[in-house]
């Protein structure tokens, strides 16, 4: 455990940290490092970051400088966290937070369990694929098949999870399965409209969210992160027509018409 | 009669999102609501012969300002709302349909599809930010900021 004022420094990259890797924005990441950093009482705090890391440095009494480096890897979004580190983050600001007791309640963020838990996520999936479906034009029955396929789609995912697979795995699987499904039912029994019921169930999956998210950092001068998640954003987009294109491939396989 | 179904259905899609961000509990009702309102308004502007872009534009405006007057309100973070406020606006129909085209071999439809998903794309952060400036114009900052 570092002393003095060095120990400043690890509140300060574990809250950036979580804020990135739970989906807060850029300016929110660098708003946070330097205002807690200030309520401290170190000077010159500076922060720079970027999707996939954190820079920061602040002064120390004796004029040295110190700085530290980040790597953030890509977590998945969840926006209580973000609020908590942030309310934190007041409160240091109002001066009732030790530097000791900041780092114990940002560990306890870190490391609590989501209160959404697995079987509410898979309802979570199928309610919004039921109402994205209808929002598309989907019928009734449109709108439940979209909302059984997303809750697959999502318990899916959550098995590969288990497995250590690739979030890219998850993506382009999810795809395949949204789009098969509708696909062959549409084929055999002849029942949905295709496009609503695929819209809504890949709406998770689809990265509208992202590129938004990327034109909004760009918009605010963090042009450095606007790129990054605009390139993520179109990987993933890349993936998801792959997937949907195997799908249509193997319905062809089977004797039926492609999309 | 279409209105209230187009308010149900946008308010679904995005509870279900709000879920599946992990947003915190206090925030999913009023997130879905707001997300409801702001596509209705979208729909009902475009019925009412305004241009796809205009219509998108006013419903992200109308999504931001009421995003961040709840975020004040309940003393959380403007971010939850603001994405929420969005999920239902977002192109996802349009990006999908231009993946499609694209993948089969109909690159003019496809680039059809994605100019004017990206143009829905720019037209709901251009939104977002005129609500971010008119909401600092009409709300004085409190000390506690969101």
């Amino acid at each position: 455990m570092p002393v003095g004022e060095s120990r400043y420094m690890e509140p300060l990259q574990l809250a950036g940290r979580l804020i990135m890797e739970n989906g807060g924005e850029t300016y929110r990441v660098e708003e946070t490092i330097t205002r807690m950093g200030r309520a401290f009482g170190l000077e010159k705090v500076e922060s720079f970051a970027v999707p996939s890391g954190l820079f920061i440095s602040y002064r120390r009494q004796d004029g040295d400088t110190e700085t530290s480096v980040t790597r953030v890897r890509k977590g998945s979004r969840n926006l209580s966290r973000v609020d908590a580190v942030n309310a934190i983050s007041r409160q240091v600001e109002s001066g009732g937070l030790s530097c000791e007791e900041t780092m114990r309640q940002l560990q306890a963020i870190e490391n609590s369990k989501p209160y959404v838990t697995r079987p509410l996520l898979i309802l979570a999936a199928g309610v919004s694929a039921v109402g994205f479906t209808g929002m598309f034009g989907g019928s009734l029955w449109d709108m439940c098949i979209s909302g059984l396929v997303a809750a697959l789609v999502q318990l899916m995912s959550q098995q590969l999870e288990r497995f250590h697979m690739h979030e890219m795995a998850a993506t382009l699987l999810g795809s395949l399965l949204s789009t098969l499904i509708p696909l062959l039912l549409r084929h055999y029994a002849g029942i949905g409209l295709v496009e609503p019921i695929v819209a809504g169930a890949l709406m998770p999956l689809l990265p509208g969210l992202a590129m938004t998210n990327a034109v909004q950092d760009a918009m605010r001068g963090d042009v450095v992160s606007g790129l990054s998640h605009g390139i993520s954003a179109l990987l993933t987009a890349v993936l998801v027509a792959g997937g949907a294109l195997v799908a249509s491939a193997i319905l062809h396989l089977m004797g039926g018409a492609a999309l | 009669m279409d209105f209230i179904v187009t308010l149900i259905t946008s308010f679904l899609g995005t509870l279900g999102f709000a879920l599946l961000l992990h947003a915190p509990k206090k925030a999913w009702l009023p997130a879905s609501i707001i997300g409801g309102i702001s596509y209705t308004l979208y729909i009902v502007l475009l019925q009412a012969g305004w241009h796809q872009a205009a219509a998108m534009f006013a419903g992200a405006l109308a999504g931001s300002v009421l995003a961040q007057v709840c975020a004040r309100r309940m003393r959380m973070i403007a971010t939850i709302f603001i994405t929420l406020s969005i999920v239902s606006l977002v192109p996802g129909l349009g990006l999908y349909r231009c993946m499609e085209f694209l993948g089969a071999g109909k690159n003019a439809a496809g680039l059809q599809a994605g100019v004017s998903a990206m143009i829905d794309i720019m037209m709901i952060a251009l939104g977002l930010a005129v609500g971010n400036f008119v909401f600092r114009m009409f709300c004085r900052p409190q000390a506690v900021k969101g």
